[in-house]
C-alpha cells in the first residue's frame, strides 16, 4: 500500500477549536472516527489515493480540548456538519466508524444536504441493551475487536488519554447503547448508504443491520468476510475495494466491471 | 445405528485401464449411459423401500469413476422419486464452485423434498482441481470462506453483499431458502487428522472415507470430536459417518468373490488413471500438508495391494454374509463409537443384480440386528 502523508491540522469553529488530519487527494471524504479515537488505518491510506480525506478528532479526545456546548451525539453531527461547511466547503461523502457511524447517521438526518454518500462500517447507537458489546478486559476486547489482533494499530497514548476518551464517549453518548430517537429518525437519511459488518462482529449485533435496512430507504449490507468490529484494519484491502468501489460508482458498484477495461 | 446408501455411479463397461486422466470420452457411448442412469436411479430409489435412512450421491468430474459431474441433478430426481429417505449429497466440492449456486441447489433440494437435505461441504479429492481449473494451495481457504458464504445466503433475512478473499457479491439473496432451520445438516469429510479439526470447527458432520486401519481412523475421530468440543458441539454418534465399501451376498465365500471381482475393477480400471494425476497434484501443489500427501497415496496402494481378508481384518471393508457384515459392523463400532454407516454396494462393475440382492439382504437381515447398534 502507498504510504499517504496525513497533516494534522486545527480549525476554530463556533464552540472551539477541533483537530483533524487531512491527506490523499481526490474527492473529499469525511471520516469519522470510532471511539478509540481518530488513526489512519491502511484501508484509509488506499482510499487516499482517489480521495481527500478528512478526519477530524471529536472535541476532548486525543487530548484535544472538548467544547462545552458539544454535550450529545446530535451535537457532534451539527459540528461536524459546521466542520464540513468550513473547512471542506462542499457536500461530501461521509464514512462513520462504530461510535463515528453513530455521529455520521446523524449528521445524514439532520443535515442531508452535506452528505452525498454514506458509508456506515458497523455503526454503534442502534445496539439493544444487553446485547454485544465490549468487555472490560483488555486482551479480551483486543479479541472482540481484531479477528487478526496482530492487525491492531499499536497503541502509542498514555493511559490518562486513553481514559479521557473513554470519559468522552460517555458525556457524548450519555452512556445508552440503542438511540431511539435516532431509529425513528433513519427513514430521514436520503443518501445512498453501504452498511459494512464483519461477519465475526460480536460487539454490534446483527440486529443493527436489521434496523439499519428496514429504516434507509437506499441502503446495500455488505458483510467483510474475516473481519471482526474493525474492518478497516482487519481486513483492509476488502474494505477499500468495496467502499472505493462504492463511493466511485454510486448504484453502479453492484455491477461487475471487465477486468479486460 | 443409522445407515445410507451410497452410490457413484461407475462406468461399468471399459475393457481396459485408460492411458492417462482426464479419461478419453471417446468410449462413451449416450444410450449405455441412459441405461446406467436409469438403473443406478431405481437402485438408489429401492435404498428407500430396504430401510435406509439417507440416499448419498458425490461429485466427480472428467473419469468413468463415476458419472455425477453435478450430483444436485440427481439428487432432484430422488426429491421425486422417494418420500421420506434423507438426501445426501455428499457433497458439492464446493472451492470449485460458484457458492452462490451451490446454496440455491442446496435450497431447492431441501424445499422440493420437503426438508431432507444433506448438505455436503466437501473439499475433494485432488485431481479435480486440474478438471475445474482450480489451484489446489487455495482449496482449504476457498472451502472455508465458500461454507461460510453458503450458510450466509441460507440464513440472512435480507439482501447482503459479501467481500472476501474469494468472492465477491455485491447483493445476494436466494430465492428459495431451504427448509430446514436454521439451515440443513451440513456434513464435511473427515479423513485425516487436518480434515477433521476442519469439520469439527465448523461444528459439522464427519464423513470419513478409505479406512486402511482402525487406529488411524479412531485419532481422526478424536481431533475431530475434541475440536468440535472446542466449538461448542458435543457430538454424538449420529455425527460419525463411516463410508464403506460393502459387499452381501448370502454366504461369505460368494461375497469375498463378488467384492474381489468388483475392486479388481475399481482400482485397476477405474482409479488407475486417478493415481497419477492424484500423485501430480499432491507433488506440484500444497494440496495436503506434506504427511497428510504421503499418507494418502500410501493409503490407497495399501487398499488395492490387501485381500479381502486382510482388508476385513484392518475395518476397511463390510464384507460376507449378513451375519458376518452385522458382527464387522459391531467390531467397527465399538472401536470407533460411529452412529452411522455409509455403504456402498456398488464397487467397480459389480453387476446390479449383485447389488439388489445385498440390499435385500440388508433390509431383511442386517438391519434388524444392526439398528439396534
Amino acid at each position: 500500500m502507498t504510504e499517504i502523508s496525513f497533516k494534522e491540522q486545527t480549525v476554530d469553529l463556533e464552540t472551539g477549536r477541533v483537530t483533524y488530519l487531512n491527506g490523499g487527494s481526490g474527492r473529499p471524504l469525511l471520516h469519522l472516527h470510532s471511539a478509540g479515537g481518530p488513526r489512519v488505518s491502511p484501508a484509509i491510506e488506499q482510499l487516499g489515493k482517489r480521495h481527500s480525506i478528512y478526519m477530524p478528532t471529536a472535541p476532548g479526545y486525543n487530548g484535544t480540548p472538548g467544547h462545552a456546548r458539544i454535550a450529545s451525539m446530535v451535537d457532534l453531527a451539527d459540528l461536524m456538519a459546521k466542520f464540513a461547511r468550513g473547512v471542506i466547503g462542499s457536500a461530501c461523502d461521509v464514512i462513520g466508524e462504530s461510535f463515528g457511524g453513530w455521529v455520521a447517521l446523524w449528521l445524514a438526518v439532520r443535515h442531508p444536504d452535506l452528505v452525498e454518500q454514506l458509508v456506515l462500517e458497523a455503526p454503534a447507537g442502534l445496539r439493544t441493551e444487553g446485547t454485544g458489546g465490549l468487555p472490560a478486559d483488555p486482551a479480551e476486547r483486543l479479541r472482540k475487536l481484531y479477528a487478526a489482533p496482530e492487525r491492531a494499530p499499536k497503541e502509542t497514548r498514555s493511559a490518562a488519554v486513553l481514559a479521557e476518551n473513554q470519559r468522552m464517549r460517555e458525556r457524548y453518548t450519555g452512556g445508552i447503547t440503542l438511540d431511539p430517537a435516532l431509529q425513528e429518525a433513519l427513514p430521514r437519511v436520503k443518501a445512498r448508504t453501504l452498511i459494512v459488518f464483519g461477519t465475526a462482529d460480536e460487539v454490534v449485533p446483527v440486529e443493527t443491520t436489521r434496523r439499519l435496512t428496514a429504516g434507509i430507504a437506499q441502503s446495500h449490507l455488505s458483510y467483510i468476510y474475516g473481519a471482526a468490529h474493525a474492518p478497516e484494519f482487519d481486513q483492509p484491502r476488502r474494505v477499500a475495494r468495496l467502499v472505493g468501489a462504492f463511493l466511485e460508482r454510486g448504484e453502479g458498484f453492484l455491477v461487475r466491471r471487465s477486468e479486460a477495461g | 445405528m443409522r445407515f445410507s446408501f451410497f452410490h457413484l455411479m461407475p462406468w461399468t463397461d471399459l475393457k481396459e485401464a485408460p492411458a492417462q486422466w482426464p479419461v478419453s470420452n471417446s468410449g462413451f457411448d449416450p444410450e449405455r449411459g441412459k441405461q446406467l442412469y436409469d438403473g443406478y436411479i431405481d437402485t438408489m430409489v429401492f435404498a428407500e423401500q430396504c430401510g435406509f435412512d439417507w440416499v448419498g450421491c458425490n461429485e466427480h468430474h472428467f473419469s468413468p469413476y463415476g458419472l455425477m459431474a453435478n450430483c444436485n441433478l440427481i439428487g432432484a430426481v430422488l426429491a421425486q422419486r422417494t418420500r421420506t429417505i434423507r438426501l445426501a449429497m455428499l457433497g458439492n466440492l464446493i472451492p470449485l464452485l460458484n457458492p452462490i449456486r451451490v446454496a440455491e441447489e442446496y435450497a431447492m433440494l431441501d424445499v422440493m423434498s420437503g426438508g431432507r437435505l444433506i448438505a455436503g461441504m466437501i473439499r475433494g479429492v485432488p485431481h479435480e482441481y486440474i478438471a475445474y481449473n482450480v489451484a489446489p494451495d487455495e482449496s482449504r481457504e476457498r472451502l472455508r470462506e465458500a461454507a461460510a458464504l453458503i450458510v450466509k445466503a441460507w440464513t440472512e433475512p435480507e439482501p447482503f453483499g459479501w467481500e472476501g478473499e474469494f468472492y465477491q457479491y455485491p447483493s445476494v439473496s436466494i430465492w428459495p431458502k431451504p427448509l430446514q432451520r436454521p439451515h440443513p445438516p451440513i456434513l464435511m469429510s473427515a479423513s485425516n487428522e487436518e480434515s477433521a479439526e476442519f469439520a469439527g470447527r465448523h461444528r459439522a458432520m464427519m464423513g470419513m472415507t478409505l479406512i486402511a486401519d482402525l487406529d488411524a481412523a479412531r485419532r481422526c475421530i478424536e481431533v475431530y470430536r475434541e475440536t468440535a468440543r472446542g466449538h461448542g458441539l458435543e457430538p454424538t454418534p449420529a455425527h460419525i459417518l463411516l463410508s464403506y465399501n460393502t459387499c452381501i451376498a448370502d454366504s461369505d465365500e460368494e461375497a469375498r468373490e463378488y467384492l474381489s471381482e468388483g475392486l479388481r475393477y475399481f482400482h485397476r480400471v477405474l482409479m488407475h488413471s486417478i493415481r497419477d494425476a492424484q500423485r501430480l497434484v499432491i507433488q506440484r501443489s500444497r494440496f495436503f500438508e506434506k504427511e497428510h500427501g504421503e499418507r494418502f497415496v500410501n493409503r490407497l496402494v495399501t487398499l488395492k495391494e490387501r485381500s479381502i481378508e486382510e482388508m476385513i481384518e484392518a475395518g476397511s471393508v463390510l464384507c460376507g454374509s449378513p451375519q458376518s457384515v452385522v458382527k464387522q459392523m459391531r467390531r467397527i463400532r465399538d472401536t470407533l463409537g460411529n452412529g452411522h454407516f455409509n455403504l456402498n454396494l456398488k464397487i467397480g462393475n459389480i453387476p446390479d443384480a449383485v447389488v439388489r440382492r445385498g440390499m435385500e439382504l440388508f433390509r431383511d437381515r442386517v438391519l434388524p440386528e444392526a439398528r439396534e447398534l
